[in-house]
């Protein structure tokens, strides 16, 4: 008597792959965040420089951002696209004029940044690296005058 | 005639394919995946310009409301009493590295004496180099 073989199928199963690779694609979505690594960057003086506290008043653009967001450039009102023009001929005879940001403890934060991203720009426009000030309340207390 | 259908064709659905598709997502994901020391939710300011934040900066993140949190970059950021807590947390971190950058990452509507006093304890701890982070700013003005 001759006795039938059975054929068994040579191949892997794979019906199940999908299923988990889609498994962990879900997770990945659920756990991943779009993550901002960008910002502005912003250097402080170093400690020993004792020159930034003797700046006279008049021999500096001083920037003052309102509550409201309104901004005054040297008492005068100013939007912040026309800072830069506005400092152009002041920096062109003295680069190293200091412009100081004083913005209103009650304005929100993203008012000054606003500013200083204009400021950062223009670097580029001007050809040179406009001297920014960031003083806080606290040096504003102590050394202002 | 009756004309006799030579092949009984099975609907099948060819899935072959679908695991190699998913694999290639997955390595997407596996290669954009990056751990984030601070998870807070804030909104944003927009600016024009940014630049790339440096690994391993500490984050100091502050919401609306005011609250605080502080990571040295390398642990998940814990929240903080007050800001007066900045000044000891910074002047640790800069004992151990004296060049690390600190990243304040601050909501937009946030009231500014409240980073003002951030900064000014950073100041204080003689930290050299701060990122404020932000969105882009599209050309209509709104962050992208």
């Amino acid at each position: 008597m001759k006795i039938e073989r059975r054929r068994v199928p040579d191949e892997i199963p794979t019906a199940s792959m999908a299923d988990i690779a889609f498994l962990l694609i879900v997770y990945f979505m659920v756990t991943s965040t779009f993550a901002a690594t960008r910002g502005l960057d912003f250097a402080f003086p170093p400690e020993d420089d004792s020159k930034s506290d003797l700046i006279e008043p008049e021999d500096a653009v001083l920037i003052e951002i309102q509550s409201s967001g309104d901004l005054l450039v040297d008492q005068k009102p100013m939007k912040a696209t026309e800072i830069v023009e506005y400092l152009r001929p002041k920096l062109v005879n003295n680069p190293k004029k200091p412009v100081i940001i004083k913005p209103d403890p009650a304005s929100p934060y993203g008012y000054m940044l606003e500013v200083l991203d204009e400021l950062r720009q223009g670097d580029e426009k001007l050809g040179l690296k406009i001297n920014i000030s960031l003083p806080t309340q606290r040096e504003i207390e102590l050394f202002w005058y | 005639m009756k004309l006799r259908a030579e092949h009984n064709a099975e609907p099948v659905i060819p899935t072959a394919s679908m695991a190699d598709i998913a694999f290639l997502l997955i390595v997407f994901f596996m290669v954009t995946f990056t751990s984030e020391v601070d998870r807070t939710q804030v909104t944003l300011p927009n600016t024009g310009l940014r630049y790339e934040i440096p690994a391993q900066s500490a984050y100091i993140s502050v919401t609306e409301a005011g609250l605080i949190r502080v990571s040295n970059g390398e642990e998940m950021s814990v929240s903080v009493p007050g800001v007066e807590d900045v000044l000891s947390f910074a002047a640790q971190v800069v004992a151990t590295d004296p060049s690390r950058d600190f990243v304040i990452k601050a909501d937009t509507n946030v009231p500014y004496r409240t980073v003002d006093k951030v900064i000014d304890a950073l100041k204080q701890a003689r930290v050299k180099n701060i990122f404020l982070l932000s969105r882009a700013k599209t050309v209509d003005g709104a962050g992208g």
